[in-house]
């Protein structure tokens, strides 16, 4: 109930909480791909736990789908290994590809064909599926992403949306361990992104592994427990998403109608601050919020409310992408 | 590491074979592209046997033969369209069969399903001869039935030799004709598919193709190349008329379709050592 026992429960599902013999879902050792002398992917190390979401952010060409694609033994890599479920990468990729569903660069399907006959075609190479168990997978699959309407049309009428819908149904097809989606909501309505996002929780509800890679930071945000961020090729961090936001250069937002008195009083204290609209943002160094609290009423400066402030996974992300540069 | 193994239920899961060959013959077969080029190969005799029937004096060549001597249209109809629109064919099936499922995503997804890549490979042989075996069937039946209708002769045929032979026995020669006919046009799908197996563009397979039967055609036609001959494909594509003679001589026939059964093998091992690196 109380706020301390909510951050240890969100905690533990990633850290230690589980048994130790469970192994990563992923699991990713040096990982590097180039291509000539460009280098697409450079020395990643990553470990995904299992029913974890891990979001992979990244801007354009940081090489989120060069990885993804070595992961999923659809592209050799340069160096370093990849193990999925426990099975090394390319190696048993057919014992482990019938467990991964995936939805990379965008769906691809054939313009002559129906959305429902593309997801039979599809089905007819899953592993896992047993023939007459195709139809009903099928209308299953069509159903979770809001396509049921539409399954008879041809795919070459759907709209961009819609293709991207059906891209998600053949990832469904087939109750996976490990769902990889990279930028599922490509082309997507705002409804469209709510029904990804629910189709992720559903993922992790069901103890589901999901990589979901976005250039989208609330996308992340709002559905991921991991985070791990790429740029130009190289993880600049990762770990879970509440460590990350909760991370170093803690902030305090104070509100108060004396701004100024409050300044002073911090100041005076050499305790870094700084006026935002309604109040002060505190920087947390060498001292603690009480401690603050306590400084500012004592200098007579009414505080009407103190909270952390987060920093946005934006901020965090706009940091490590852009900071160095 | 056996427990991580046993994570994901030992032994690599497959797709039964005989459902995704079903599920490939019907794609191939579905397209309207294939429909539409198996219904023009099926215009050809038609074409030629109203042309021989309007026509007073018939062209050149096989086609003299024609005029009153149905069952000599379906083989000059093979004949004919085994210069080029057989080939395309097939071509095109076998362009569409890797580089046009790379081209529109797909065959990721078949990677990822997975279906293993020789497994592949061969499903998707099985397509293009599919394709391979219903243009020569179109054009040898329709040739069969034009031939009967339109211009006659439904009690036998007349060889090239000179001598009669009864109509099973000429229904039979245009058999063997059509499928020494698919033997060379299998030669052709199998070095298509290496083509597609190494490209995202199916329109490169179409051109590297039937730019290689054509300049085989123009090297055959070179005395000075004569010691060439054995090594093209489309040396032994006069074979054809052989079915025509009587007594029937296998020769060409035979030497023929060993050459094509090389170029299917060299074809094949090529598609398959590109297939299992290729990056999808």
């Amino acid at each position: 109930m109380t706020a301390g026992s909510a951050t240890v429960g969100s905690m533990t599902p990633s850290h230690g909480g589980r048994p130790a013999a469970v192994a990563p879902a992923i699991r990713v050792r040096g990982l590097r791909k180039t291509f000539g002398r460009a280098v697409a992917v450079a020395a990643v190390d990553l470990d995904v736990p299992a029913g974890a979401v891990l979001g992979v952010l990244g801007p354009n060409g940081s090489g989120k789908t060069t990885m993804i694609r070595m992961l999923l033994a659809l592209s050799r890599p340069t160096a370093g290994t990849v193990e999925l479920l426990g099975s090394p990468i390319p190696l048993g990729a057919g014992q482990v590809l019938p467990h991964v569903g995936a939805l990379v660069e965008g769906p691809g399907f054939h313009p002559f064909l129906s959305g429902r006959e593309n997801l039979r075609r599809a089905a007819a190479a899953e592993p896992l599926l047993s023939t007459p168990a195709i139809p009903a997978a099928v209308d299953d699959a069509l159903a979770r992403v809001g396509l049921t309407d539409a399954a008879g049309r041809r795919y070459r009428a759907y709209s961009l949306g819609m293709k991207q819908r059906l891209g998600l149904a053949a990832a469904l097809l087939v109750p996976r361990r490990l769902v990889v989606l990279d930028e599922p909501t490509n082309g997507l309505d705002p409804a469209g992104t709510r029904e990804v996002r629910r189709i992720i929780a559903e993922l992790h509800a069901a103890g589901t592994t999901v990589l979901v890679s976005s250039h989208l930071l609330a996308e992340v945000e709002a559905t991921c427990t991991h985070v791990a961020v790429l740029a130009e090729g190289s993880l600049i961090t990762s770990g879970s998403l509440a460590a990350m936001l909760d991370g170093d250069a803690p902030l305090l937002d104070v509100r108060t109608p004396d701004v100024e008195g409050a300044l002073d009083a911090l100041c005076a204290e050499s305790v870094g601050a700084s006026a935002v609209s309604g109040g002060v943002r505190v920087e947390l160094n060498g001292t603690d919020a009480p401690a603050v609290v306590a400084r500012l009423v004592a200098a007579g400066v009414a505080v009407h409310e103190a909270r952390r402030a987060r920093t946005g996974l934006d901020e965090l992300f706009a940091q490590l992408t852009e900071g160095d540069r | 590491m056996t427990a991580a193994a046993t994570d994901v239920a030992g032994g690599p899961h497959r797709a039964p074979l005989t459902r995704l060959l079903r599920n490939e013959l019907r794609w191939v077969l579905r397209r309207p592209r294939t429909q539409v080029a198996l219904g023009l190969l099926a215009l050809v005799p038609v074409v030629i046997g109203a042309g021989i029937v309007l026509a007073d004096s018939p062209g050149g060549g096989l086609l003299t033969q024609v005029a009153g001597n149905g069952l000599v249209l379906p083989v000059a109809a093979l004949s004919i369209s085994l210069a080029l629109l057989l080939p395309l064919t097939v071509t095109m099936a076998a362009a569409d069969a890797l580089a046009g499922e790379s081209s529109h995503g797909t065959l990721r997804g078949l990677l990822l399903a997975p279906v293993g890549r020789g497994r592949l490979l061969g499903v998707k042989a099985v397509g293009v001869l599919a394709v391979a075996v219903a243009a020569a069937v179109a054009v040898a039946l329709v040739g069969v039935l034009t031939g009967l209708v339109l211009v006659g002769g439904s009690d036998g045929l007349l060889t090239l030799s000179g001598t009669e032979v009864g109509a099973g026995s000429g229904l039979l020669r245009v058999g063997l004709a059509a499928a020494w006919t698919v033997g060379q046009l299998a030669a052709i799908g199998a070095v298509a598919l290496a083509v597609s197996s190494a490209t995202d563009h199916p329109l490169v397979v179409l051109a590297a193709t039937l730019g290689a039967v054509i300049v085989f055609g123009v090297l055959s036609a070179l005395p000075a190349l004569e010691w060439m001959q054995p090594l093209l494909l489309t040396t032994g594509w006069s074979a054809i008329v052989d079915v025509l003679r009587d007594p029937l001589p296998y020769g060409e026939l035979l030497s023929s379709s060993y050459r094509a059964a090389c170029y299917l093998l060299i074809g094949l091992a090529l598609a398959l050592a590109r297939i299992t690196t290729r990056e999808a």
